[in-house]
């Protein structure tokens, strides 16, 4: 769980802390509006270029990013593998026959399991699966005596190729920003920016206010509830629960063993929470100061500026 | 040999690299019958911590935890049943909405037995003599958990883990948050369960009346490391309690201030209210 970096903040120091979080949340909406303008690969890869620039100027260690991507890479491989197998158009680059027969069904069983076996003890899991997927493609094409009881043939288009590449890159492109804006914005300052941007919205009967509050509560409270279900696991591993053991049945009651006890503490929390915040006299809908006021600086304006060129140079791009 | 603990280390990660030693080189051993132990200390200082390991539910960083001849280091090994360990070592924790879950009582403490593949018919006996061990009656078992009153799931949930019929029994702070006469109700339970099955019962506790007055050995956590490791007529004759920011039970307290404001000639070592009562009795007819 530690793994998961898209949307945790992490104290520090550089260039992107002192901007304002304003400033960042339009940046990265105008960065990925950008992204999407992009047409050819040469273009989406200086794109890249552009948001690994962006990681070094805030000092941002690409390998953090990396390992918050884990938990997307299997989308990323299939969203790959998909556009591959199902673009048709431009030039052929390979054509072949897709053998399912006895034989071939057993080796991808076997590799199957030998690719669990080695994610069991293995470190690079990763690795491993895009090994298993090229093994299939392989049996299932070079496997080819015996009756086939189904065979389609499988015809890789240049254009599949460039978009499959395509649309991985613009996908890593975009998390990479989302990731330096939640990396280096604490989640208060997240919906502060939001909440002072959505003001406008009052007019057309959109309460800014309350919804920031609402999201601020749930974002202060992933990592509490986070936390209470891991004591609830504990507690329910002490009467022989563990998650990590046990058959699938089992583990559909295990299951009920945690959610209701985390509704149970959920509901607990939020009366509390509603108690404490009326103590304080806090009442709904009531204009509020703040103990930060957001300003905006110089390195903000060197910022938009920076990303007003970026839009404008994808739109001329695109006109063109 | 029950548990033995090996130079153990736990650190908790966190984000900046800063780990957090919960506990330090701790080293101990808890025979399989026949102990009854308080594990005291400031809040942090590590109790849970230890007790988490006594079942297996966290590993150590470094050292090694001995659990019934199955031995715990810092990975996850495959040849040891975990969920076997949790059989006999049986760890209740602070707060029973952590684990009660089902809409009857019977149904909950029926949970544990069943997932170590009891029979159906078997976990229903078993329930309701463990029901009946923490002092509740047959009424309660097609009872709501979340209807009864703290003290109530209190025992429910501790109904639940000696369903599993453990050998060695941990409580974390099975006290808070009741009164004295509740305390009072449930440490001589505790008391009777061991004096009954001769299980060792551990127990994680701030209150130091009950300390005195109930165990054999105490075991005190000082900013995860262990500071003192014997009996509590030893441990408040000597000065380990104030270098721990702990305090004197309260009859202790008590005669020692009758003592020095009145020069008496007191014992002051005495348990209970009643023999602080036949102390002074005695005292004061000799003068």
């Amino acid at each position: 769980m530690n793994s998961i970096i898209i949307g945790q903040y992490i104290p520090g120091k550089g260039f992107f802390y002192k901007l304002d979080p304003r400033t960042k949340i339009v940046a990265v909406l105008f960065l990925m509006i950008a992204v999407f303008m992009l047409e050819n690969i040469a273009q989406l890869f200086m794109a890249l270029g552009i948001a690994l620039f962006i990681l070094l100027l805030g000092r941002i260690s690409i390998i953090k990013v990396i390992k918050g991507l884990k938990a997307i890479f299997v989308l990323l491989i299939f969203t790959f593998v998909f556009q591959v197998a199902l673009n048709t158009e431009g030039k052929i680059l390979s054509q072949a026959n897709m053998h399912f027969n006895l034989y071939s069904v057993i080796g991808v069983v076997l590799a199957f399991i030998i690719w669990r076996l080695l994610v069991r003890v293995g470190k690079f899991k990763i690795l491993m699966f895009i090994a298993f997927i090229l093994g299939v493609y392989i049996i299932l094409r070079y496997v080819n005596f015996g009756t086939d009881f189904y065979s389609f043939s499988l015809t890789i288009y240049e254009k599949g190729i460039e978009m499959s590449v395509f649309v991985v890159v613009r996908i890593l492109i975009i998390i990479t920003f989302t990731t330096v804006l939640t990396l280096t914005t604490k989640p208060t300052d997240l919906t502060h920016g939001i909440e002072s941007l959505l003001r406008p919205l009052k007019k057309i009967g959109f309460n800014s206010e309350d919804f920031a509050l609402i999201i601020s509560l749930s974002l202060r409270y992933i990592p509490t509830i986070f936390d209470e279900a891991q004591k609830i696991m504990a507690a329910q591993a002490s009467r022989g629960a563990d998650f990590s053991e046990g058959k699938l049945k089992d583990k559909l009651k295990q299951i009920i063993s945690l959610l209701v006890p985390m509704f149970i503490i959920a509901f607990m929390r939020s009366e509390e929470l509603a108690d404490a915040m009326e103590s304080r006299n806090f009442v709904p809908g009531q204009p509020r100061t703040r103990i930060n006021v957001l300003k905006f600086s110089m390195i903000d304006v060197y910022s938009g500026i920076f990303t007003l060129l970026c839009l404008a140079g994808a739109i001329v791009n695109k006109v063109i | 040999m029950g548990i033995r603990f090996n130079q153990v280390t736990h650190e908790y990660a966190s984000y900046s690299k800063v780990t957090y030693k919960a506990i330090h080189n701790i080293s101990l051993s808890i025979l399989e019958h026949d102990e009854f132990i308080a594990l005291v200390g400031h809040t942090g200082s590590g109790k849970s911590t230890l007790a988490k390991h006594m079942n297996a539910l966290i590993f150590p960083t470094s050292g090694t935890v001995e659990i019934f001849n199955n031995i715990i280091t810092k990975k996850r090994d495959k040849k040891i049943k975990y969920n076997s360990i949790r059989k006999s070592v049986g760890l209740v924790f602070q707060f029973p909405e952590y684990q009660l879950f089902e809409d009857t009582v019977e149904k909950d403490i029926m949970f544990g037995p069943l997932n170590f593949k009891v029979s159906i018919e078997e976990a229903k006996k078993v329930a309701l003599e463990s029901l009946e061990l923490v002092g509740l009656d047959e009424s309660y078992l097609n009872r709501n958990p979340f209807n009864l009153s703290g003290g109530e799931k209190k025992r429910v949930s501790i109904a639940g883990i000696l369903a599993l019929d453990p050998e060695i029994l941990v409580l974390d702070e099975p006290t808070s948050g009741l009164d004295p006469e509740g305390k009072n109700i449930l440490m001589r339970l505790f008391k009777d369960i061991h004096k009954k099955t001769n299980k060792t019962i551990i127990i994680i506790t701030h209150d130091m009346d009950l300390v005195y007055q109930y165990f054999n050995r105490v075991l005190v956590l000082k900013d995860g490391e262990l500071s003192f490791d014997g009996s509590p007529e030893r441990l408040f004759k000597s000065d380990i309690l104030d270098k721990n920011h702990l305090d004197f039970p309260n009859t202790i307290k008590t005669l020692k201030h009758i003592k020095e404001t009145m020069n008496l000639d007191i014992n002051i070592y005495q348990k209970t209210v009643e023999d602080v009562i036949k102390e002074l009795n005695r005292v004061t007819k000799n003068e």
